[in-house]
């Protein structure tokens, strides 16, 4: 059902896709809230953009709500280490939603080093009649006032406004690869190459470190830290990912300190598939737990893969992204395409995951028909109302019309970072410094 | 052989990359370092471990521009420095870098200036016959004098010369003798010169005989890893079952190596000129057919794999015989 349903998907308005003010300003992170109703998203020079669905507007009940700009700021900002002679990058690494307690929407942002608690918040009525001031907040002539007045609450243009709350900074050496909230509220753990740290969301201060995987000797240093998330319900779980493909499950309640892992996950390798770059295309760029907390997924360069919590031996699924590319490591090793970290995602049922590709292209595949499709996300195929057409790469033999040459594939425009609405079939699409958000065409209601 | 020349270009490809890590913003990215430096080692393994007549070309043909500062070697691996970023690079710096006045004791010939080297580089195909050994000499010596890389490093036409010499020079000893697998793998940062097993100023005493004993070895076989990145059924990078079909048709390419000798020095000209340009051109279709007709056989023509030039391979032999005779 899943499938079907995506194979019809189209941009959700008019105006698409949103380009960042600066052509320069490559998106960097793309995020949901807990409803769907907020989408951030942050790029290359430090910024923050949150959109907003509108409500489904009465005078036309088929069309659904849009998405519209609802606050930018600047989160991070180029800074300089002086005692290590290193630029700090401002470039927004991850950004993660807390979930909403009050009136105030809150996220973290973080870059390579610093990670930052921002809260949103909306003002649309202004205090008016002091007794004190006038209109403009000066002073009244004390002599001038003959009565008092009680202050009212008046309507005003709605006005959103971020304010940092909490700056967690000196927390890592190495560069901040991912950020996870933990399901208690209370507390949220951020991963570098080589440590995760645990934060409690109100203690800027301290840290408390739960994995350190530096070697005595940097010499002997063969993997990394490359993902990690908590477990979406038991907040003593966490899992993360390294650089030579493997999952580690670790309970917090086992120990203060979990480098000691209660669960290995890792695929043997195909020797029949060895090769000089073996080791960075079973590297693993991401890992998401499913949304029941039963699965992992995971991204390599060349697949993803499914894996059942049960089962360490080897995934339970695999799907390959974008296989033709297998050929070409060595031509993509120099032009350093092979580095690049591809995210993916769960549709709210988990019975579809989403990743993106080269050429703009990007992939879903259904789990339960075994069925996957290729979408574009281009100017092209942004207008309104037209359903994206299904794409395909040929790879020599019969080539059918539209097909595009793996030849002919534009290795810049690369589809690294997806999002999929967590209740509904909308997806969001960072395609460079361009956001593009789809909708399932059919019904957007998640099967 | 195309393995040793894919394996070559990318340490080359690798050692580019991690240079050019240092002076990117944000500091040093300890993954992508990582994973270039694992790729590193696998390459120079499978460079290392297949004592062919191929590696001499690497070597001398190293040099005309390594990065002019020192910081031009950075470490295969990761170096000592990795425990805070930035690592100081020229730490772990290539161990070939102090031997190689040694090799200069190797070749016997006046030193010619660099003149004559970079006219030979960039005479593609043209090949003075005068003053050829000279010439020979000079392109032999610029290995050694890697800090007079500026002049090299302009006219050098095939773009990436600039990277090799740190590649090549990682592979070779002073001698000139293969390392042949006496490289503990698990030192990708430190080439232990220490672990040669000869003297210092040996060439001539020590053929180390490759030429003689490259086709026993390739006998041995399998050894030298697999084409780069080929996902060639059944072959790897340490076990190569196709190769064995190669081997007789090597041999017998090392026979007329050895027939041609240090005579045929024009060779020598004409592949600087041609051979490395080959190496760099990327065009996988023309790769492929190039290797189609070579006598080392159809393996692991993977398009976009192997890039070099049937005159590459031809000439390969009586380079390195030349090369074992200074």
């Amino acid at each position: 059902m899943g499938l079907s349903a995506f194979s019809k998907y189209l941009p959700i308005q008019e105006g698409q896709p949103w380009e960042m003010k600066t052509p320069a300003d490559i998106i960097s992170t793309v995020e949901f809230n807990h409803t769907g109703e907020l989408l951030a998203t942050g790029d290359k020079g430090g910024r923050v953009v949150i959109f907003q669905r509108e409500p489904e507007s009465k005078n036309a009940p088929h069309s659904q709500g849009e998405y519209d700009v609802y606050s930018t700021f600047q989160s991070h900002e180029p800074e300089f280490d002086y005692l290590k002679s290193l630029e700090i990058e401002e470039k927004i690494n991850k950004i993660k939603w807390l979930p909403q307690q009050n009136a105030a929407h809150s996220l973290l942002s973080t870059n390579d080093k610093t990670i930052k608690l921002w809260k949103i918040t909306e003002r649309d009525k202004r205090p008016e009649g002091y007794n004190l001031k006038d209109e403009e907040g000066k002073l009244k002539d004390l002599s001038t006032v003959t009565s008092l007045q009680v202050p009212v609450l008046k309507p005003m243009d709605l006005m959103v406004e971020v304010s940092p709350r909490r700056i967690f900074a000196n927390g890592h050496t190495y560069h901040i690869n991912s950020i996870s909230v933990n399901s208690d509220c209370e507390t949220y753990m951020s991963a570098d190459d080589l440590r995760i740290n645990l934060w409690h969301l109100a203690i800027t201060d301290r840290s408390f470190n739960i994995v350190d995987i530096k070697p005595a000797n940097m010499e002997d240093l063969t993997e990394v830290i490359t993902a990690s998330e908590f477990h979406p319900h038991h907040c003593n779980l966490f899992v993360y990912s390294s650089s030579k493909g493997s999952l580690r499950l670790c309970d917090m309640r086992a120990a203060a300190l979990c480098d000691k892992h209660s669960k290995l996950f890792e695929e043997p390798e195909d020797p029949s598939n060895r090769s000089f770059f073996s080791e960075i295309i079973s590297s693993v760029s991401d890992v998401k737990f499913s949304h029941s907390g039963r699965y992992m997924l995971t991204r390599d360069y060349l697949t993803v893969k499914v894996w059942d919590l049960n089962m360490e031996a080897r995934p339970i699924e695999t799907y390959q992204v974008h296989d033709y590319l297998r050929s070409k490591l060595c031509s993509l090793y120099e032009n350093d395409c092979i580095f690049d970290k591809f995210e993916c995602a769960w549709n709210g049922s988990d019975s579809v995951i989403m990743t993106g590709a080269y050429n703009n292209f990007f992939r879903m595949f259904d789990r339960n028909t075994k069925r996957d499709v290729t979408l574009e996300a281009s100017r092209e195929s942004s207008k309104p109302r037209a359903v994206l057409k299904p794409r395909r790469v040929c790879v020599g033999g019969k080539r059918r019309r539209d097909d595009i040459s793996v030849d002919s594939l534009d290795f810049t425009k690369k589809i690294l970072h997806t999002a999929w609405h967590p209740a509904e079939n909308i997806i969001a699409i960072a395609a460079t410094n361009n956001l593009y958000i789809f909708q399932d065409k059919v019904n957007s209601e998640m099967h | 052989m195309e393995f040793k020349l894919e394996a070559h270009r990318i340490v080359s490809i690798s050692l580019g990359k991690i240079y050019n890590s240092r002076v990117q913003r944000g500091g040093i990215k300890l993954h992508k370092n990582l994973l270039v430096s694992l790729v590193l080692r696998s390459a120079r393994q499978v460079y290392l471990s297949d004592p062919c007549p191929g590696l001499y070309l690497a070597g001398p043909a190293g040099t005309p521009a390594p990065p002019p500062q020192q910081p031009g070697e950075p470490a295969a691996g990761p170096p000592a420095g990795w425990g805070e970023p930035p690592p100081p690079a020229a730490r772990a710096s290539w161990p070939e870098t102090e031997p190689q006045p040694e090799r200069s004791a190797v070749s016997e010939a006046p030193r010619v200036g660099d003149a004559v080297p970079a006219a030979t580089v960039t005479g593609v195909g043209d090949v003075p016959q005068g003053g050829e050994a000279d010439a020979a000499e000079a392109a032999w010596n610029r290995v050694d004098g890697p800090r007079q890389a500026a002049a090299g490093e302009a006219e050098d036409p095939a773009g990436g010369w600039g990277v090799f010499p740190l590649g090549s020079r990682a592979a070779r000893r002073p001698c000139g003798c293969p390392l042949g697998g006496q490289d503990p793998p698990g030192t990708p940062a430190a080439t232990p010169r220490a672990a040669c097993c000869c003297a210092p100023r040996p060439a001539e005493d020590e053929p180390p005989a490759p030429p003689a004993v490259c086709p026993r070895k390739r006998g041995a076989a399998g050894v030298g890893g697999g084409p780069a990145s080929c996902p060639a059924p059944g072959s790897t990078p340490l076990k190569k079952p196709r190769r064995n079909l190669e081997q007789p048709a090597s041999g017998g390419e090392d026979d007329d190596a050895e027939e041609m000798e240090t005579g045929n020095v024009a060779n020598l000209i004409s592949i600087f000129g041609s051979s490395f340009s080959g190496l760099l051109r990327k065009s996988p279709g023309g790769g492929r057919e190039e290797e189609e007709g070579e006598e080392s056989g159809p393996e692991a023509a993977e398009p976009g794999q192997i890039c070099c030039d049937k005159p590459v391979l031809r000439d390969m032999n009586p380079w390195s015989t030349a090369i074992v005779a200074f």
